[in-house]
């Protein structure tokens, strides 16, 4: 009798509810630490952006959890035996938010004006895709001939965003558009720009007629507030306002949160690693003891254990790579005695040596490792001056030798599921005098690897090639491998979906969650 | 007017200390300029000062150990709390140390010569009252680098103008009296008259204005180094503490709290000194 | 007609302080260390679009050239262009700047509101607890920095009792696009939406609350001596001596006359709030033209800075010409003796 009673009216709860549920939108508010520099396409560079990016566009394919390649709006596509010619068929139903049809013309027109314009990815396709290599088969078949064989160009294409060419070209003016793009969208993404301020925040909302289709319980409105602040978080959870946090937040403010009862923590091991950069062209650091003594000097398990969770880094290459990660290196050690050791037999030995720490401005975390490798270096002899700027000043000191402070403390994750993406971006003269590149490592035998490693299909013979590449790397030591980061966010329990992709911030994906309560 | 200097100097203490917030306010300016002066001394870790990290001791509560708890890698508050009392009268003396002789100096030749000189220098106080301290040194520090200097000078550029306008309102009431005249006709310099005559009867005012406004330069210092413009770190700023304590509110209170606290001691000490030789002297004008 | 000599001599004053005060701004814009076309173009600039700037902003004549085309720019509402948004200054401003005259406008009325009323309290009761009590608020006001009142207030009002939102100025839930005026208080009345009206005063009130408090005390201070030296005034002694009852000489004879001191000085003060108006944004999330200020300053965004204080200095001169035309309004003795 009782039990009757209590499911009917359980019934009628659950009745009630989702007759709610059809009229309330699912809201997902986040806090992100960096303004957004772009939307357009052909500009996006950093994980700010790629972030507004791939919920505001579809490429032709996408990047799941495990690197592996998905489809997008291209349904299949087929790699020629020389892996010199890709043909991607695109899917039948694949539309525009307007309406109209996604079809080859659209990829050949984001690519020439990609090159053309030639920021943001482009670099990814520098010598490898010229005007006229991407072709129409028909209206629904695209095929890429590449200028030379480069093996880890499939992993690169999520990263090339397909523009409605019919919407763009009225808006072309003098700049291909630019000016329009960088506030207006033309793409085929689950989400369209609803607001934004640049300095503050972007609100995006759904697009109920998407292609795809959503999962169930999509997100309707997806509103990121920028602010590191700590207490505003903090303050935001409280009026339950924050659905989910930024991936950097203290320590403290995960557990208030936490404490709040409305929210979870999430963590996942991430292919992302966190390096001191050493530039290796000014001085003390030009000093290989130096830089050994540096490495050395850093206290690992602190930094992992209290201030910033992470797993162990022991070469470039974070051990999510798992075919390529070279596992004979051993993981370095803290040990002020043989930094001591390093330093009297450098050229800067017997004298107090100046350094500059560089870091973030307002990142807590980075503040406190900061302060950490002070108090070790001072008692090494070290004058050491702190050296805290807004990211986009980083940016731009980044983009010179003389410019860029001994020491930086910079986060870098693969920009597409290849090591490639760690050891080109990062190492290669090529992609030199930017924030990823501090080291100024500048060294033809390292650039001659990458290079072999590229020009090979031969997975075997890649990771042979990289495994040497690391030791050679660790030999050098341009940078201080502080750890593999482990990804944490504070979510609302209702809020779920979150999983770590190894490429730039595909994570953020929001057609990939769903709100689960009711 | 008659009595000797010594007793004058004895029946004007005699009267201050009758005034008890006067008193309060020297005793806590006493204190906190001696803990200041006195830090490396009686701190129980002056080392603190600089990169000490001690991340097995971090987000301690006050104690015994360490009175006012320990900061976000471990350092002791209260050592941090007494040197960062260095830096905001270090910003006191260097403002009002350029303000009051360039304001004292303006404020004495507008009220005294008058015309041209008057309209030109009480124009240009005019200009530069209309451009708030804070937002100043804002400015100066995204034209040059956020550091304490440059928002020193910042702060400094603009804050002459209130003691000009003091000065000349006191000068100008003075210019007509018989005294002055007296000297004129006598054939005395204008230097003679600027500062033999005219700068004695301001200093009471200018004692005043000096005790309250070493409160208000803390305070806007202070705001500064809230806002990220003060000195780098490790060096302890009160400003600073409490905005880095910010972030870890309402858990551990303590690291932004009790800098706070010390700030508004430290201001509330020039205040009630101020006001109280406000009262001894008998000056209405000054703020 | 007096009164009328009186308005334009004070406009005429104000149109000098702000061409004094565009000087200095220029200055400071000009000794910048560095190239402004290249700072204005951002580092990924190539050397040809840096030398074209330079020629379209006229960076290669001379500096009185320079300083002419800078103020004909100011008076087309002209700023430049922000790096950090990317978009005109002035768009930048105005939509942040509704946000910041309404908190201040709120500090103000609060300021006043209670400042007043309170030096009333203790200029009656001189020397008797209630006096005692307003002076202790008042020099603790004055002495507390105002970021740290408005920390205090975000524990205690956000944290501890729940009563109140601490950061922005309505929840992020709530659709309303203030439209007409930029003033929440305003146009949610316009548009009869009395929930955003609640939600508004509701984040208004910690904001002005540590805003306000440095003001409010010396508001209660000027307005208590006043009072005291109005009181001793003839009149007062004759309006006692023909029988008026206490509550008309306090608030009718006593209370206009001694209302200017105090509305002078709100003048001055304003400018105390104006940078006060920086922290409390800070630390209460308020989307507003001194947050907007402190971004840009981290970013080095030199047009949007010189912005903010060339916009933070017209504010502080037109509130001083509203407080005067009020003051030779209320009192006309000042009329006749000119300005202060």
């Amino acid at each position: 009798m009782t039990l009757t009673k209590l499911m009917t009216t359980s019934a009628a709860v659950a009745f009630m509810a989702l007759g709610t549920a059809g009229l309330a939108e699912n809201v997902v508010t986040m806090n992100t630490v960096q303004i957004f520099g772009t939307i357009d396409p052909a500009k996006i560079s950093d994980y700010t952006d790629y972030m507004a990016a791939v919920n505001l566009y579809d490429g032709l394919i996408s990047v799941d959890s495990s690197g592996n390649l998905i489809p997008e709006l291209a349904e299949s596509w087929v790699v020629s035996p020389d892996a010199k010619e890709v043909t991607f068929k695109i899917r039948d139903d694949a539309k525009f938010t307007d309406g109209t049809p996604v079809e080859a013309s659209d990829v050949i027109y984001s690519i020439e004006r990609l090159l053309k314009i030639n920021l943001g990815p482009a670099n990814l396709f520098a010598d490898v895709l010229t005007p006229g290599s991407v072709t129409a088969v028909d209206a629904k078949t695209v095929k890429f001939t590449l200028a030379k064989t480069f093996a880890p160009f499939l992993t690169t294409v999520p990263a090339i965003f397909i523009l409605n060419a019919d919407a763009v070209k009225p808006n072309e003016g003098t700049d291909d558009a630019q000016g329009w793009l960088a506030t207006n969208v033309a793409g085929a993404g689950a989400y369209s720009l609803k607001s934004w301020d640049r300095g503050a925040e972007m609100t995006i909302t759904r697009n109920p007629d998407y292609y795809k289709g959503f999962l169930e319980g999509p997100i309707d409105t997806v509103h990121w507030i920028i602010t590191s602040d700590e207490a505003t978080v903090k303050s935001l959870a409280a009026s339950g306002e924050l659905m989910m946090t930024s991936q950097f937040q203290s320590p403290e403010t995960y557990k208030a949160l936490v404490d709040m009862g409305r929210f979870q923590m999430v963590s996942q091991d991430t292919g992302t690693a966190f390096y001191l950069k050493l530039n290796t062209k000014v001085a003390p650091t030009d000093d290989i003891h130096i830089r050994r003594a540096l490495a050395l000097a850093t206290d690992y398990a602190t930094i992992r254990e209290v201030i910033f969770p992470g797993g162990v880094l022991s070469t470039p290459l974070p051990k999510a790579f798992a075919d390529f990660h070279n596992g004979d290196i051993p993981e370095p050690k803290f040990d002020l005695e043989a930094a001591k050791a390093e330093i009297a037999q450098s050229k800067y030995a017997g004298a107090p040596i100046p350094i500059t720490l560089g870091y973030v401005a307002g990142t807590g975390f980075e503040e406190e490792i900061s302060l950490l490798m002070q108090s070790n270096l001072e008692q090494l002899g070290f004058v050491v001056t702190q050296a805290a700027d807004p990211w986009n000043r980083i940016t731009e000191i980044a983009g010179k030798v003389e410019t860029t402070p001994a020491v930086n403390q910079i986060f870098f994750g693969p920009t597409y599921p290849s090591p490639d993406s760690m050891f080109f971006t990062q190492y290669h003269s090529k992609a030199a005098g930017t924030w990823a590149s501090m080291e100024w490592v500048n060294d033809p035998e390292i650039d001659g690897m990458i290079d072999a490693a590229r020009a090979t299909g031969d997975t075997a013979e890649q990771a042979k090639i990289y495994k040497t590449l690391q030791a050679k790397l660790v030999e050098m030591q341009p940078d201080v491998f502080l750890l593999t980061q482990t990804v944490q966010h504070a979510m609302d329990k209702c809020l779920t979906g979150f999983k770590a992709v190894p490429m730039q911030s595909f994570d953020y994906d929001f057609t990939r969650y769903q709100w689960t309560c009711k | 007017m008659t009595d000797a200097p010594l007793t004058n100097a004895y029946q004007n203490w005699f009267r201050f200390s009758r005034n008890p917030t006067a008193m309060i306010g020297l005793v806590i300016v006493v204190i906190c300029v001696m803990a200041a002066i006195l830090a490396p001394h009686i701190t129980p870790f002056p080392d603190h000062v600089g990169a000490v990290t001690n991340f097995r001791a971090r987000h301690l509560p006050p104690s015994s150990i360490n009175w006012f708890g320990t900061d976000n890698v471990g350092r002791d508050i209260f050592t941090r709390v007494i040197f960062g009392l260095r830096i905001s009268l270090l910003l006191a003396v260097v403002v009002l140390g350029i303000a009051i002789p360039v304001g004292t100096i303006l404020g004495m030749a507008a009220g005294y010569f008058g015309g041209w000189t008057e309209i030109v220098i009480m124009r240009v106080t005019d200009i530069a009252l209309a451009i708030p301290p804070l937002v100043m040194a804002l400015a100066v520090a995204a034209v040059l680098s956020p550091d304490l200097l440059h928002s020193m000078l910042a702060i400094a550029s603009l804050w002459w103008t209130w003691h000009t306008r003091m000065i000349y309102s006191i000068t100008r009431q003075l210019r007509t009296q018989e005294f002055i005249e007296a000297a004129e006709t006598l054939g005395a310099s204008k230097f003679h008259i600027l500062f033999r005559e005219i700068l004695p009867n301001c200093v009471s005012a200018i004692a005043v204005k000096t005790s309250l406004d070493c409160g208000f330069v803390i305070l806007v210092g202070a705001a500064l180094s809230f806002l990220g413009l003060g000195i780098q770190p490790p060096t302890p700023d009160l400003g600073t503490m409490v905005a880095q304590g910010a972030s870890f509110l309402p858990d551990y209170w303590w690291e932004s709290v009790l800098p706070g606290l010390a700030i508004l001691f430290l201001a509330l000490g020039f205040n009630l000194l101020g006001d109280g030789l406000r009262d001894l002297f008998d000056v209405e004008d000054v703020r | 007609m007096e009164f009328l000599s009186f308005l334009i001599k004070r406009v005429l004053w104000s149109v000098l302080v702000l061409v004094g005060l565009s000087m200095v701004i220029f200055v400071i814009a000009r000794v910048v260390p560095g190239d402004p076309a290249r700072m204005a173009l951002g580092p990924r600039a190539t050397p040809e679009q840096v030398a074209q700037l330079q020629t379209e902003l006229g960076l290669d004549r001379p500096i009185v050239a320079q300083y002419g085309r800078f103020i004909e720019g100011l008076t087309r509402g002209d700023l430049g262009r922000s790096l950090l948004t990317e978009r005109p200054v002035n768009d930048d401003i105005r939509e942040t700047f509704a946000a910041t005259f309404e908190l201040v406008l709120c500090t103000m009325v609060l300021a006043m509101g209670i400042g007043v009323p309170l030096g009333m309290i203790a200029a009656y009761w001189k020397d008797q607890w209630p006096d005692t009590a307003v002076r202790f608020f008042a020099i603790f006001a004055a002495v507390t920095p105002s970021f740290f009142l408005a920390l205090l207030l975000q524990i205690l009002a956000g944290y501890v009792l729940h009563l109140l939102p601490t950061t922005g100025r309505l929840p992020n839930s709530m659709e309303f696009e203030a439209s007409t005026t930029g003033l929440l208080l305003i146009d949610s009345v316009i548009a009869g939406r009395w929930d955003v009206l609640g939600e508004a005063l509701r984040h208004l009130l910690l904001p002005a609350i540590a805003l306000a408090a440095a003001t409010m005390g010396q508001m209660a201070r000027l307005t208590r001596a006043s009072m005291i030296d109005v009181s001793r005034q003839d009149y007062i002694e004759a309006a006692r001596a023909f029988g008026i009852p206490e509550w008309l000489r306090v608030t009718k004879y006593m209370l206009r006359p001694s209302f200017v001191p105090p509305l002078t000085i709100m003048g001055l003060e304003f400018a105390s709030l104006i940078g006060g108006a920086f922290v409390v944004e800070m630390v209460f999330a308020w989307p507003g033209m001194a947050a907007y200020g402190i971004r840009t300053i981290l970013q080095k965004d030199l047009n949007a800075v010189m912005g903010v204080v060339m916009v933070s200095g017209v504010f502080f001169v037109l509130v001083n010409l509203a407080i005067d035309v009020m003051v030779g309004f209320v009192d006309p003795r000042v009329r006749i003796r000119g300005r202060r």
